[in-house]
């Protein structure tokens, strides 16, 4: 039997409820030290599954719901207070895409700087560049600060460069929300590309169509916790009769 | 160390190790920013100690009859001040490390300890850069070097072990709790007078040896001296600053392994 590419198993995570930050005075005099049992939730709880090389896996559920959650886990970009979870292989995270770019440095040094933080190596982004570029539609604007962009031309070439990591795990949250109809599709095509190629996807997305189009599995999400995990269509059948839609 | 302690902290070395592309970008990159910003960058990175010399060496040559440190007094100084920039700088820096680059941290998963480390690397490397300034001045003033200037690399390897611990220990808590940020910056500037920059390890009056001993800079910087004046070197100071370092980068790397997971959360 083929061994699943992610593994998670009995993973929660837990948010203060708090105030975020403390002064030094609350530190030291309040006894005030974080997390504490009775101010905080779980934002995900439980939650076991294993996915295979290859699957496709929609997160279907309400805001506030675990979702995004689950994705950074997943990514590695935050850890688990409980359970383990079970990485195998490289992770592009299409999460809060424009967020790791720097906006004082230009659009060039930004792709550099995100290719390699993502573990691109120097002579693999000077192959690649170019692709990058023309996929972003973004060459009369490679020596702008990246401030200075639209928030559309951010997400487009943030697109370009993550999707461009050749992991084979691909999370992708909510960032074909944004970009023209144009963009739209090519950023389809290439996440059907990807998929062919064998690409092992998480998708979160509150547009369910494109949920079904690109995604065979689904895992429905409630209070941090998976309630369902099925067959796409059975997934959101279920999470549009919850919320009381229906076809 | 219990196995259950040792083995995540192999792990993590490991893990580090991978990761040193990552760490040499970032380094690259920090220097870009420190000297292709502007022509004058190398000069910048310099200027600091350099004005901080002058004025010193005018206060206690003119303005006071110096009883401390050797001649000439401003190589001395120099040799104690370059140091102790890298040594501020880096503390500062790390410190908030976390901080400041929330945002990528937030978005790779790039070992954490990289974005620490990093700038200890390349606050280490201006250090480097700047030491022709010393070298021009001895020669200048006409100090002679000593063969003891082979103790420098351990001084360097003291100094970095103590500020990567430094900057783990610092970088978490102070996403954690804000306004440590103010008092660490306070504490910088008390250490630099406890600090033997502006007077030697030699100076220091019989009875507060053994206090003074415990701050690992003492045996740190009268390394970096002791090319220049060999009688500054007081091995148990060495010794002590080796200790204490080395106890720092344990514990450092204890809490942030500890913390890690509740910043990640903050950030």
């Amino acid at each position: 039997m083929q061994t699943p590419i992610v593994s998670v198993d009995g993973v929660g995570i837990r948010f203060s409820t708090g105030r975020r930050h403390r002064s030094a005075r609350d530190f030291l005099f309040r006894n005030d030290r974080g997390t504490r049992e009775d101010r905080s939730f779980w934002a995900v709880r439980d939650v076991s599954f294993d996915v295979m090389p290859g699957e496709s896996v929609g997160l279907v559920g309400a805001n506030g719901q675990g979702k995004s959650t689950l994705l950074k886990l997943i990514a590695g970009v935050m850890l688990p207070d409980e359970g383990t979870l079970d990485v195998r292989g490289g992770v592009a995270p299409l999460i809060e895409i424009t967020g790791g770019f720097v906006p004082d440095l230009t659009v060039r040094e930004n792709i550099r700087l995100i290719a390699g933080l993502h573990g691109m190596r120097k002579s693999t982004i000077d192959e690649k560049f170019p692709e990058i570029v023309q996929f972003a539609d973004i060459g009369d604007f490679l020596d702008t600060p990246y401030k200075h962009l639209s928030s559309g031309m951010k997400v487009r070439v943030a697109f370009s460069v993550v999707s461009r990591l050749d992991e084979p795990i691909m999370l992708i949250d909510e960032v074909l929300a944004v970009g023209d109809a144009a963009f739209k599709k090519k950023c389809y095509r290439r996440i059907k590309n990807l998929r062919t190629s064998g690409t092992t996807m998480f998708v979160v997305s509150h547009h369910l169509g494109e949920l079904r189009r690109f995604c065979t599995r689904g895992l429905y999400l409630s209070k941090g916790e998976l309630l369902f995990d099925g067959p796409i269509d059975e997934v959101i059948e279920r999470y549009r009769a919850d919320v009381g839609l229906s076809r | 160390m219990s196995a259950a302690v040792l083995r995540p902290a192999t792990s993590r070395a490991s893990a580090l190790w991978r990761s040193r592309r990552i760490f040499a970008l970032l380094v690259v990159r920090d220097l870009k920013v420190r000297y292709a910003g502007s022509a004058l960058g190398w000069l910048w990175s310099v200027l600091d100690p350099l004005l901080m010399a002058v004025v010193y060496w005018f206060v206690f040559t003119t303005i006071f009859e110096r009883t401390v440190g050797e001649e000439p007094y401003i190589v001395f100084l120099l040799a104690g001040l370059l140091p102790w920039t890298w040594f501020n700088g880096a503390v500062t820096d790390t410190a908030r490390a976390l901080r400041v680059d929330e945002k990528l941290v937030r978005s790779t998963s790039v070992q954490r300890e990289v974005w620490v480390l990093r700038l200890v690397a390349s606050k280490g490397l201006e250090f480097l850069l700047s030491l022709p300034v010393l070298a021009i001045f001895a020669v200048a003033f006409g100090a002679d070097l000593h063969w003891q200037v082979v103790y420098a690399p351990l001084a360097l390897v003291l100094q970095t072990v103590l500020l990567a611990g430094l900057g783990l220990l610092l970088s978490p808590l102070i996403v954690l709790v804000r306004d440590l940020e103010r008092v660490v910056r306070i504490v910088l500037r008390l250490w630099f007078y406890v600090t033997p920059v502006i007077y030697g390890a030699v100076d220091i009056p019989e009875e507060y040896r053994a206090v003074f001993a415990l701050n690992p800079l003492t045996g740190v910087f009268s390394l970096y001296r002791a090319a220049f004046f060999p009688d500054q070197v007081v091995w148990s100071h060495v010794a002590t600053a080796a200790v204490v370092s080395v106890l720092v980068l344990v514990v450092g790397w204890m809490v942030f392994a500890r913390l890690e997971r509740t910043v990640l959360k903050e950030i």
